[in-house]
């Protein structure tokens, strides 16, 4: 007979040593899960410390039409006051390979799982909504592009011109163009605007200035244009946005003697066309043409209407604009549009000048879009930092003069059959006096063409600088 | 350099760890260490790197001396020494510039600013290194005899920047020993994600239903300064806790066990607690070093909480919204003492919590502006005298485009995931269940913020500025 208590301590012994073993095992599975998690997770950091050093880098990011950070060049100077390291970092963290595949996969799979588009219109806002001009105070206030956190945006391009019609925050130039406050409601991307009755008012009276200082003989108009906000944007969220009908006749109250050319009726009545880019902040070329018309009528000129006989229609199907490289909205990037132009047939000779109005050489009144990205194709127009001339067949003998932002690059090619010879400058690159350029061409007529942002935002000053200058 | 960046996640921390497991002995890796450490503020600061290295050789031959005289005139002379020669160095590049523009103001000057610009990380590290001087001098610890091994505890590059603030005392016999197992490298790992999970998925993401809510103070609603401010609240949460778990978690993967430095602090029932969860290190660092000094006799306790609620602002910014911040606070512990723990407790739970989280929330959204005339009008806003009425289609829109982040940001800033994990560690197969599950998950995350940083490079964390 075993003896009870060895029976017991045997029993005893049995027990701890299986829940020895039992704690054993529990430890081995606990390492094993460990050992699992840490190589998985060190495999992630190898594979992308392999991929970012080894694959070729980007070094263009179509979508948000900008060249990506390149490898700085070393001085001392740059390496003690941070800005190497810092370009150095930049470059890695910007030029990523593949950085489209990656930046698709950010828009339309993870920041689409934040929350859920509003109401049956599917609005979503990017950036704060809340500059609205509402109070009397904020009557001065314009937008400004100074919180946008973008990197410079050059205009992507092999056309020989060194310029962009998209806008640069590293330039002043550039305040008023585009706000950070977007909404992209109905697949449509739309600048919610600010505006400025004191801006406005400013803007009529340089205009004033010039009708005064140019005289009987040269007319002077003013085309301010509206942007796609006034005509896309549900009527549930119009307190989002200040009103560009107000502005523009807030502007036009204070005109004297010079004639406002009324393209907001003008779009108006078309609007169901496609007459603004869903995903670009410009109008799109038959929104130009459009207002060109009207323009024309006010100016008593002749006008080629849009038929086959007239122009040549030119279709660029996957077009993507500025408003998605702000945004990284799904419904933009994943719903491109066509982007249609119109070449006239009548002949012109076109010469572009530096913004001096020196050095002409002679090219094409439209680019060829095919070296271009597929966000970039409202450079077919040309640049911004330039003067162009334009000699048409149409004998008038109006000399048609054009203060224009990136809006008004549309307009030319309707312009063709309409006035003898056209100047194009950009009133943020002009570095001649305005007064004396347009008395030196010999101008009929001068425009001044641009959207409202620009009317009532910053860039309303360099119409005065260029007066004064 | 920012830890939310691929250049840091994919390049500087591979490569750091690698040749810290292939340097063998504790020596080389600790030369290991202060070499990638240096390079990381170098990265950032390639001129103030030497500000660092000054500073640390002046506290280091500081604790030489305190060593060597104990209880002497010359231990207390290198101490004050020591710590007013870090307060000044922080004063010439962090306060300089608010100096003169306030010596301007009061008396109509002309003074120009110094062109200095706040040298990252100096808050952080110059606390440490006062930290440490005073702990020689209360003979807490024993002064480093090493310059490098002090300079490696000083410039550790995952606590260097932003925190937290690690006593010396914490990592003292780490420097010469730790062992580090497969279970620390796991956890360190996993810490490591979850920050940068904070900071890349939450808080990157929150800053935008905040700009949006609050950057126009002149057209808020009622509700966008309110909800603005909660939101903003949750960013600074996820933002700041994100590099104080990144922190932790890399200190764990080269063995050092840094303290927590903020414990679910949303979940407390009056303002006090709410400082004991938030920013612990900073707290901490006030409460034994500041309110010791004997400087206002019988009247210390209530002088001596506002001075440290007046510098635990300061520190924050050389701004007065920050030091109105701070008192802000301030007077309410003050308020919170006068009435007793006892008193305190016998008010029903959920008016104390209502009470701190509005406390918390209106502190946040002085903590927001900068501008002091954006200030009051957020504070009418807050209040109900604000012109903008009580929301707009705006905020609407806004909330419910991030309707399932603010869920989430919500939620996770209550301790329900270390809840469950404390509930199954009573059960082992889940607990097995859910250790399986997060090993799983982690490299996904990791995965996911990697992708989510091909876009966030102009994201740097916010209480890099501090």
């Amino acid at each position: 007979m075993p003896d009870q208590s060895n029976i017991k301590k045997n029993e005893s012994f049995e027990l701890s040593k299986s829940r020895s073993n039992k704690r054993k095992k529990r430890i081995i599975l606990e390492s094993k899960i460990s050992i699992i998690n840490t190589i998985s997770i060190l495999f992630i950091f190898i594979v992308g410390f392999l991929f970012l050093l080894v694959f070729k880098r980007d070094t263009v990011s179509n979508e948000e039409n900008r060249n990506l950070a390149s490898f700085p060049e070393f001085s001392f100077q740059s390496y003690f006051s941070g800005e190497y390291t810092e370009a150095v970092t930049n470059y890695y963290n910007d030029s990523v390979p593949h950085r489209s595949f990656f930046k698709k996969i950010i828009a339309s799979k993870l920041l689409t799982l934040k929350g859920k588009q509003y109401g049956n219109d599917r609005i979503v806002i990017y950036g704060s909504a809340a500059s609205k001009d509402k109070s009397d105070v904020a009557k001065t206030t314009s937008i400004s592009l100074t919180s946008l956190a973008l990197t410079t945006m050059k205009a992507v391009t092999t056309v020989t011109t060194t310029v962009t019609t998209v806008p640069d925050i590293n330039n002043p130039a550039a305040d008023g163009m585009i706000s950070n406050n977007i909404v992209v409601v109905n697949k449509r991307g739309l600048m919610l605007f600010g505006g400025s009755f004191a801006n406005g008012q400013e803007y009529a009276s340089s205009l004033n200035e010039y009708k005064k200082a140019l005289g009987k003989n040269v007319k002077v108009y003013s085309m301010v244009c509206p942007t796609a906000v006034s005509y896309y944007m549900p009527e549930n969220y119009l307190d989002l946005t200040a009103s560009e009908k107000e502005n523009i006749d807030n502007i036009n109250s204070y005109l004297s003697d010079v004639k406002p050319v009324d393209v907001f009726t003008a779009l108006l009545y078309h609007k169901n066309e496609n007459i603004y880019s869903r995903t670009d902040h410009h109008w799109l070329p038959l929104g130009a043409y459009y207002a060109a018309k009207a323009f024309a009528k006010d100016a008593e000129v002749n006008f080629a209407e849009l038929n086959s006989t007239n122009y040549d229609t030119v279709s660029l199907p996957g077009y993507v604009g500025t408003l998605y490289g702000y945004t990284q909205s799904a419904d933009l990037i994943n719903n491109p549009e066509n982007f249609v132009y119109y070449i006239p047939k009548t002949n012109c000779t076109v010469t572009r000048y530096t913004t001096s109005f020196t050095d002409g050489y002679s090219d094409s009144l439209l680019l060829n879009p095919k070296n271009m990205s597929t966000s970039s194709y409202y450079m077919v127009f040309g640049g911004d930092e330039q003067i162009t001339q334009v000699n048409t067949s149409c004998k008038n003998a109006r000399t048609l003069v054009i203060f224009k932002d990136s809006y008004g690059n549309a307009l030319v090619p309707m312009l063709t059959s309409s006035f003898e010879n056209i100047y194009v400058c950009d009133m943020r690159y002009f570095d001649l006096n305005a007064i004396s350029f347009i008395q030196q061409v010999g101008a009929t007529d001068v425009l001044f063409a641009m959207n409202t942002f620009s009317a009532t935002g910053g860039n309303h000053d360099y119409i005065e600088q260029n007066r004064v200058k | 350099m920012v830890f939310s960046s691929l250049f840091f996640i994919f390049l500087f921390f591979p490569l750091c760890l690698f040749s810290y497991a292939a340097s063998g002995s504790i020596h080389n890796k600790n030369i290991v260490l202060i070499v990638f450490s240096l390079i990381f503020y170098a990265w950032g600061e390639p001129l103030y790197v030497f500000l660092l290295l000054a500073s640390t050789f002046v506290n280091f031959l500081a604790g030489l001396f305190i060593g060597k005289y104990k209880g002497k005139f010359l231990d207390s002379f290198s101490t004050f020494f020591a710590v007013a020669f870090d307060i000044i160095m922080l004063g010439i590049f962090k306060y300089s510039g608010f100096i003169i523009e306030n010596i301007n103001l009061i008396f109509h000057s002309n003074f120009n600013s110094p062109d200095i610009h706040l040298p990252i990380g100096i808050s952080f590290y110059t606390f440490q290194i006062i930290s440490y001087v005073i702990d020689c001098h209360w003979e807490t610890v024993t002064p480093q005899r090493n310059f490098f091994k002090l300079l490696m505890y000083i410039s550790l590059f995952p606590q260097l920047v932003a925190g937290p603030i690690v006593r010396y005392s914490t990592i003292e016999k780490e420097i010469d020993s730790r062992k580090v197992n497969i279970k620390d490298i796991s956890y360190g790992l996993n810490r490591l994600i979850i920050g940068l999970a904070k900071k890349v998925l939450i808080a990157n993401n929150l800053s935008i239903v905040v700009e949006s809510m609050l950057g126009s103070p002149h057209n808020s609603t009622f509700f966008s300064a309110w909800f603005g401010a909660a939101m903003y609240a949750l960013q600074i949460y996820f933002d700041f806790s994100g590099y104080s778990d990144m922190a932790i978690g890399m200190g764990r993967v080269f063995g050092f066990h840094f303290d927590e430095n903020f414990n679910h602090p949303f979940i407390c029932r009056d303002v006090t607690e709410f400082w004991q969860r938030w920013h612990i290190s900073l707290s901490t660092f006030f409460r034994d070093y500041l309110l010791y000094i004997p400087i206002f006799g019988k009247r210390r306790k209530y002088a001596g909480l506002f001075l440290v609620w007046f510098c635990t602002g300061l520190w924050h910014g050389a701004s007065w919204n920050f030091i109105l911040w701070g008192l802000y606070y301030g007077l309410f512990i003050f308020f919170e003492m006068k009435l007793g723990k006892k008193q305190i407790k016998k008010i029903p739970l959920f008016i104390r919590h209502v009470y701190s989280k509005i406390v918390i929330v209106i502190g946040f959204g002085i903590f927001y502006y900068e501008d002091l005339g954006n200030l009051g009008c957020f504070f009418k806003n807050i209040f109900g005298f604000g012109s903008n009425g009580f929301i707009s289609s705006s905020d609407k829109i806004t909330f419910v485009n991030n309707v399932y982040l603010i869920i989430a940001a919500v939620i996770l800033s209550f301790p329900v995931i270390s809840l469950f994990k404390k509930m199954s560690e009573r059960i082992y197969p889940a607990k097995i269940c859910i250790s399986a599950v997060s090993a799983f998950c982690m490299p996904i995350i990791l995965l996911i913020c990697s992708i989510m940083l091909v876009d966030a490079t102009k994201n740097p964390f916010l209480y890099f500025r501090f």
